[in-house]
């Protein structure tokens, strides 16, 4: 089969890679070998956590890039970052859609009860961005043992109860089948009655970020009610990530509607080049290779995790294009001696090296292949968890690189 | 508070342990205080391996007879710690076969029971060997696990009436003249400090011992050795394998659970704390014991430790006590004229109970008492339990609740059963005490989960966050020198969660 793009990797930026083409009307083949760290790690959309609380986003992230000439945010510039986040936003009406507060970071409780900045919030987790404003209540279920009530209260100073349900919960529950169980109105209506019974005056009732798979506001508000006079809120928490994968779906739902051909749990095991193109992959889905062809296509395979990088004892690697790697000289310098150091540690600003429009290039600066545009976390430059710029730099590389592949940007 | 008792024991390594258990079963009162946790030194930071004395049978035939026969005292009073799984000395096409006629001879002279197999029924055995081998002895090496050792010698000597105050620090030695009378010493969690009042005192301190003798202004000759080990995370052999060829460095491959341990290097150190595991170390372990299970190549590791060897160095003055090669036992009103102080170090997990009842021997000798030792005739308490697989199965089956870490498969209420009993005080006691932390992910997700148990419970209450994070730091001593392949990966999950999802 033979497509005007193949987007490699089903992350956040190989969705918004293939979305923007879609888009515009392009044939597109996704294929990804695995849900990607979007259902891991991304409840919210980071843009840049280190910006401070009292700076509009615009106006630190437009500073950023002056300072950062070869971070990935400079190489697609202020107006596309923008592009490329209403992209996002707008596959998200509401109920359950995106927002900032005033356009600046805002600081949200974590599972370990930290705070954490971050700018794009969705509606389940408004209330906890002001938490501080009345009374919270912190809930946990027993058996859940990703979440501890008690844990996020003490470090919170509020109160916390951890729910028991003996005919339901007795053992090991995992996030998924909570979330699901969540979208069940006995349920909710059995918890938010014991909840009520142990409310105390709170104003704001936290629970981890579970609320349901599909209808999340629904469920938030089915809780709101029955409790009665506190708004509810979701607290991001270990992986898996509820949220990620609500946008993981979404995206999936969407892209499938739009004729985009998605193959999910293949992973590509070869690229076929000639010269300085890439004339077709195969993917595997074990036990069966299958090849595919386009004229385009788009590597957003991720890092260490997503399997886009590799490393062995001496180096780190690109196993599909075996595209060149910026990377510290040897591998006594990826890593500081100490884990907490305030400095990201070297390896992690390792990844593709790219010219303006996300083409690979080597340390020269000269083009490896002619028909390849590369977006996400895997280029350099970035240290996306010490910056806390994670999905901010998946939508717009991702964005943007589909939209220079097709030739649309310059 | 004060204490009076007749004999204290500082250390609570395997050496302390075992003197604390020999004196409450000859009936003699004894304290024992341990500044961290049991085996906090050289007795927690070993390969665990369970040494028939081939090891050192060419080499060193008295430590050789040591071991075997220790090897077998054990295998009677501690069997449900120690897997029997056997042990291979395997000669390489490099090493040729003169050192292995020498060594079947000097096993034979020592009493070591050994066998000779051929290439084929080496590899019949151990399927990862390397296929180029030229034969292979087979020993009664085996596998201990050192801290539940001690742990019941210490309960053992408990239920014997002997007390046991862990995370206490000394502080000062009390001389009356020329006699020690008793110890200063300092409770490092509750910050209390007070006096213990013993006419006996026994320095068990391994590396340590001369950080003890300083409070009397004494001083023995010790050297320290860096032995540095690496964990597979997953078993690659059944039964210890050895090269056979004179003791040297990466020449040890030991089983232990479901892993193997990479053993060890030997490097001079001046300081007794703050080591680390060096890159180099790692390539030179992985290089060298490779050549023997040549699957090493290719596998992931999960950490890199150190431990220090205590080396005694017998060419000091009135050392005229230090009975083996292996061990010193030091009495200091004989050397120093410092009356009823005693040191015992050096030596080797495998002659833990031996020093011990040579120590206490020398303070009954001191005491005027007859009483003979009977620690090699009384198996520790939990010897006749039965424990194996069936019994480990049915944890699983019936009532299975939360389980916490999902590498080790240790349960919720596992942990709030070892909460329930007293004096667990330090988180770290907790995860030395259940198979937290020890697998893939280190305790990437457990601690977490444990902070959450014990705030649930209402036993940790304030900013756990600071007592997590110095815990993911302490971790990455022993992640960062393995950090690449796979494990790298799950750096990359670990530094995502506490870095990214929880901001710490």
């Amino acid at each position: 089969m033979h497509y005007d793009l193949i987007v490699i990797g089903m992350g956040l930026s190989g969705l918004m890679a293939a979305k923007t083409a879609a888009e515009a009307g392009q044939k597109v083949l996704i294929v990804g070998k695995g849900m990607g760290s979007l259902c891991l790690f991304s409840n919210t959309i980071d843009i840049l956590g280190t910006i401070p609380r009292t700076t509009k986003m615009r106006g630190g992230l437009s500073q950023w890039i002056k300072d950062h000439p070869e971070h990935p945010y400079s190489k697609v510039g202020l107006e596309k970052i923008e592009e490329a986040l209403s992209s996002f936003l707008s596959l998200f009406p509401p109920p359950y859609s995106f927002q900032t507060i005033a356009n600046m970071n805002c600081l949200l409780p974590t599972g370990a009860g930290t705070l954490r900045p971050t700018y794009f919030i969705p509606s389940t987790m408004v209330a906890g961005a002001s938490f501080r404003e009345g009374h919270t209540l912190i809930v946990g279920f027993k058996g859940f043992k990703d979440f501890y009530a008690h844990y996020v209260a003490d470090q919170l100073k509020c109160r916390g109860i951890t729910l028991s349900f003996p005919d339901v919960l007795h053992q090991d529950m995992t996030a998924t089948a909570l979330a699901r169980l969540m979208e069940k109105k006995s349920f909710t209506k059995n918890i938010s009655k014991e909840i009520k019974k142990q409310l105390h005056g709170e104003t704001r009732v936290g629970f981890p970020a579970l609320l349901g798979m599909n209808d999340p506001v629904q469920v938030k508000e089915d809780l709101e009610e029955i409790i009665g006079g506190a708004k509810v809120f979701e607290i991001p928490t270990l992986p898996p990530s509820i949220p990620g994968m609500r946008i993981f779906n979404r995206f999936k739902e969407w892209l499938i509607q739009k004729g985009v051909t998605f193959l999910l749990g293949y992973s590509v095991s070869k690229a076929k080049l000639g010269g300085k193109r890439c004339e077709g992959i195969e993917a595997l889905h074990p036990p069966v290779i299958t090849s595919y062809s386009a004229d385009r296509y788009l590597l957003a395979t991720g890092r260490f995790i997503g399997g886009g990088l590799k490393a062995d004892t001496e180096k780190v690697f690109e196993p599909i294009f075996k595209l060149p790697v910026h990377q510290p000289r040897s591998r006594e310098d990826w890593f500081e001696k100490n884990l907490f150091t305030g400095a990201p540690h070297p390896i992690h600003q390792a990844g593709i090296l790219t010219d303006p429009s996300l083409q690979p290039v080597d340390e020269r600066g000269d083009l490896i292949l002619e028909n390849i545009w590369v977006a996400g976390s895997i280029l350099a430059h970035h240290h996306c968890f010490d910056e806390k710029s994670r999905e901010g730099i998946e939508i717009a590389t991702g964005y943007a690189a589909a939209r220079y592949g097709l030739g649309t940007l310059k | 508070m004060k204490i009076k008792t007749e004999v204290l024991i500082i250390g609570g390594g395997a050496t302390g342990a075992g003197i604390l258990r020999d004196l409450a079963l000859r009936g003699i009162p004894s304290v024992l205080i341990e500044k961290g946790d049991f085996t906090s030194g050289a007795s927690g930071r070993n390969h665990g391996l369970f040494h028939s004395g081939g090891r050192y049978a060419v080499s060193d035939p008295e430590a050789a007879r040591e071991c075997i026969a220790e090897n077998r005292i054990l295998r009677k009073i501690a069997p449900h710690f120690i897997e029997e799984t056997d042990g291979l000395f395997v000669s390489l096409p490099e090493d040729g076969l003169d050192f292995r006629d020498k060594f079947l001879r000097a096993c034979e002279e020592v009493g070591i029971q050994t066998s000779l197999l051929t290439r084929d029924e080496a590899l019949g055995l151990e399927p990862e060997l390397n296929p180029h081998l030229l034969s292979a002895v087979k020993v009664p090496d085996g596998a201990i696990d050192p801290f539940a050792l001690v742990l019941e010698n210490a309960e053992d000597a408990e239920g014997h009436g002997a007390k046991i105050l862990l995370h206490t620090e000394i502080t000062s030695l009390i001389l009356d003249g020329d006699e020690v009378k008793g110890a200063g010493v300092k409770d490092l969690q509750q910050g209390e400090e007070y006096t213990i009042e013993a006419p006996y005192i026994v320095n068990a301190t391994g590396a340590w011992a001369n950080e003890i003798l300083k409070l009397a202004g004494l001083r023995i000759g010790m050297a320290l050795s860096k032995g540095s080990m690496l964990i597979t995370n997953q078993r690659l052999n059944h039964s210890v394998i050895n090269r056979c060829r004179p003791p040297a460095d990466g020449d040890i491959v030991v089983p232990n659970h479901s892993v193997s341990i990479l053993g060890t290097t030997s490097i001079r150190l001046e300081e007794v704390e703050n080591f680390e595991v060096t890159p180099h170390e790692v390539s030179f372990l992985i290089q060298e014991t490779s050549k023997m299970i040549p699957a090493i190549q290719e596998a992931r590791f999960i950490r890199a430790y150190a431990g220090i060897r205590p080396l005694f160095q017998s060419e000091e003055k009135g050392d005229d006590r230090a009975i083996s090669r292996g061990f010193a036992l030091i009495d200091h009103g004989k050397r120093d004229g410092i009356q009823n102080l005693i040191t015992i170090t050096g030596g080797k997990l495998m002659a833990h109970r031996l020093m011990a009842e040579k120590t206490s021997n020398l303070i009954c000798e001191k005491m005027g008492m007859d009483v003979p030792c009977s620690t090699h005739l009384k198996p520790l308490p939990g010897a006749s339990r039965p424990i194996g697989p069936k019994e480990r199965l049915k944890q699983f089956t019936t009532n299975r609740g939360e389980i916490l870490c999902d590498c080790e498969l240790v349960q919720r209420k596992e942990v709030e059963a070892f909460l329930g009993g007293e004096k667990l005080k330090d988180f770290q006691d907790i995860l030395h005490r259940t198979r937290l932390a020890k697998g893939t992910c280190q305790g990437g997700f457990c601690v977490y989960r444990l902070f959450g148990v014990l705030h649930d419970l209402r036993m940790a209450e304030g900013d756990s966050n600071k007592i997590l994070r110095g815990f993911l730091e302490e971790r990455w001593k022993g992640i960062r020198p393995i950090l690449w392949g796979t494990a790298l990966k799950e750096e990359e999950l670990i530094e995502s969660i506490y870095k990214g999802i929880f901001n710490l």
